[in-house]
């Protein structure tokens, strides 16, 4: 029973971070009904700044999620305004929603984040690179039969605040209002004044800061830091958004907490090294089942 | 130009081709007589005739694929596997290596052939991905990361096909045929049927053509050809692990094909020479480590600049233009709107 407990409490955090990640990928959706390929090169570069501070600087914790924030965000818009902004050169509904379009920004993604992650590899180099060991998040605090470590709580403490953050800023300032207007139709957002190219790039940057908090929080959680690491959790947060129904926040938020719970159950039954697979089939049984996410979100064909 | 000078035009095209592929090739590959040159005019035509089989899903039917790296896995390790624990003949497990992937994509197709566009790209590519883990996972079958060795045995009517030069040819007429058997499919009334698809698959389905079908057929055709890709490599090569098959390759070929051009079969086969040669060449100056940062930077470089690829018939911003008759308008100010940077 202890056990089932603790594999809960991992699979929460877990799940925490694929909602951090799965959040810039549904911001971004919403807004310019694109997939944003290279998400989780942000999430590798988040995870690699947060390392570079802590070696040579070593600041406290608070510091590094704020600096790695912000250079999440920095990052998002420089990626937007490479790979995504050069193709929105109509803007027509018909365009901004078109096929073509997706497609173009999707490879156009893509190929950035091959040339970001090669690009660390070449700088870095492919192993995992090595954390000093007082900075990770693994000391043990028992809670009754359960013992977990400060990381899952510092995970847990982070996530709350960052999503309460997003909450306030969706919600009760004005780039937030003009990013619901965007997602909400883009067009009638630019006909009554909105800087569309501007919300857009917001979208990036709030998206994109939480993605690379999600990074060093999973770095310093696991001590694995390496140039591929953004892969599978932006496969599993691209899974959680589907699962949601593309364009709700709170859809994606509890599928990215369904998807790390399953994750760390299915390891009480299976040897770990295929955990993997519970993500890629909740995708594939979402899109052939649920294609419109499993609280009937999207309003399109998918 | 009337109808014998494009028959007479086709022949030629076809003569040189031929000659290059039989004659030309090998008489330089004797001259520099090095093996592993061999072994990269293998990997070449190989990687051509899966950017052929890619170009037929994704560049004529429309279907952007992120996960045809899996067929060619599933060709190669079918092949690996019969020849190792079936003493299959090499002959045999060529053809039998594609039906598998053909059947595994055909499997796969029945549930997906109803998403469009980027959810179908996703599917395939967790889809991938699956297949990437249970090789990697499946020790029993596939001892997992440490991969498969074949030993020899490449014998048929008293010639041994892992001498080079047999091998050479070996390959070169199997991917010549198969890129023949492409060509004839992807130019045909199928073949046009294929492309409304992708143009409109609504506006296709309104028409009268039944697209889930097409889709269904066209994926498996391309996965069978991906799969005798994949078991010409794992002869060739001799030697086959889930690296040779992840995820980058899927990119890799998908790269091949944007930058030949969408829908263009020599842009195709074009872009596997170059994205495969490149490297090659580039090797000599100490570049070997640059290789995957190229092919990002190559396939960024052509979707930004060069949407049609190098020979390509459709261009994802050229089909907005023509569809919106935005593009080409000229500003108030003179200049003309460009898709692009600036």
């Amino acid at each position: 029973m202890d056990y089932y407990l603790q594999q809960l409490v991992i699979g929460l955090s877990l799940g925490m971070v694929y909602a951090l990640v799965a959040i810039g990928f549904t911001l971004i959706f919403g807004v310019l009904n694109v997939v944003n390929f290279a998400h989780g090169e942000i999430y590798t570069i988040g995870a690699f700044a947060g390392l570079l501070l802590f070696v040579s600087f070593a600041p406290p914790l608070v510091v590094v999620l704020l600096v790695v924030l912000a250079v999440g965000a920095l990052t998002g818009v420089g990626l937007e305004r490479f790979a995504f902004k050069p193709f929105r050169r109509f803007n027509d509904e018909a365009t901004l929603k078109s096929r073509a379009m997706r497609e173009a920004t999707l490879m156009s993604s893509l190929a950035l984040s091959i040339v970001a992650r090669e690009g660390i590899e070449l700088v870095f180099g492919s192993q995992f690179q090595s954390l000093p060991l007082q900075h990770m998040l693994n000391s043990p605090i028992k809670i009754g039969p359960v013992t977990i470590v400060d990381g899952d709580l510092i995970i847990f403490g982070t996530s709350f605040l960052m999503l309460a953050g997003l909450q306030f800023v969706l919600k009760h300032t004005s780039v937030g209002l003009s990013i619901r207007a965007v997602s909400n139709n883009a067009l009638g957002a630019r006909y009554v004044g909105i800087d569309t190219d501007r919300t857009i790039a917001w979208t990036f940057a709030v998206g994109s800061g939480m993605g690379a908090v999600a990074g060093i929080l999973v770095g310093l959680y696991y001590g694995a830091i390496f140039p591929a690491m953004g892969f599978t959790p932006g496969i599993k947060a691209f899974v959680a958004m589907v699962m949601g129904g593309l364009s709700s926040i709170p859809g994606a938020v509890i599928c990215a907490l369904i998807i790390g719970i399953s994750e760390a159950l299915s390891s009480i039954f299976v040897s770990s090294v295929w955990q993997d697979l519970v993500a890629y089939a909740f995708l594939i049984i979402t899109l052939i089942f649920f294609p419109r996410g499993i609280f009937g979100g999207a309003r399109e064909r998918v | 130009m009337n109808a014998s000078d494009t028959t007479s035009r086709r022949w030629l095209w076809t003569g040189l081709i031929l000659t290059g592929l039989f004659v030309i090739v090998p008489l330089l590959l004797s001259l520099a007589g090095r093996s592993y040159f061999y072994q990269i005019a293998n990997t070449i035509m190989i990687f051509a005739l899966l950017a052929a089989s890619m170009h037929l899903v994704t560049g004529v039917a429309g279907l952007l694929q992120l996960g045809h790296a899996a067929f060619y896995g599933i060709g190669g390790y079918g092949a690996a596997l019969l020849a190792t624990h079936f003493k299959l003949s090499f002959a045999a497990t060529i053809p039998l290596a594609g039906l598998m992937a053909a059947l595994i994509a055909f499997l796969v197709a029945v549930p997906t052939m109803r998403l469009v566009s980027i959810y179908f790209a996703v599917a395939t590519l967790g889809i991938g991905q699956m297949l990437h883990v249970i090789t990697l996972n499946w020790v029993a079958v596939t001892k997992g990361p440490n991969g498969i060795l074949l030993f020899g045995g490449m014998k048929l009517f008293d010639i041994d096909f892992s001498k080079p030069v047999p091998a050479y040819y070996l390959v070169a007429v199997i991917v010549a045929a198969c890129v023949y058997v492409i060509h004839r499919l992807s130019h045909s009334y199928y073949g046009n049927a294929l492309r409304a698809l992708r143009e409109d698959d609504q506006c296709a389905d309104a028409m009268g053509i039944n697209t889930p079908r097409l889709k269904l057929e066209s994926f498996t055709v391309s996965g069978f050809f991906a799969g005798v890709a994949g078991a010409l490599w794992a002869h060739t090569a001799g030697y086959i692990s889930p690296a040779d098959f992840n995820f980058n390759v899927s990119i890799l070929i998908l790269s091949m094909v944007v930058l030949g051009g969408l829908g263009s079969l020599p842009g195709s086969i074009l872009g596997a020479i170059i994205l495969i040669g490149l490297p090659e060449v580039l090797r000599e100056f100490k570049a070997g480590d640059f290789r995957n940062i190229i092919i990002g930077v190559v396939l960024f470089g052509v979707i930004l600049f060069q949407p049609r690829g190098l020979i390509g018939e459709v261009s994802a911003l050229d089909f907005i233009r023509n569809q919106f008759g935005l593009g080409r308008k000229a500003r108030s100010d003179g200049k003309q709107m460009r898709v692009g940077w600036l």
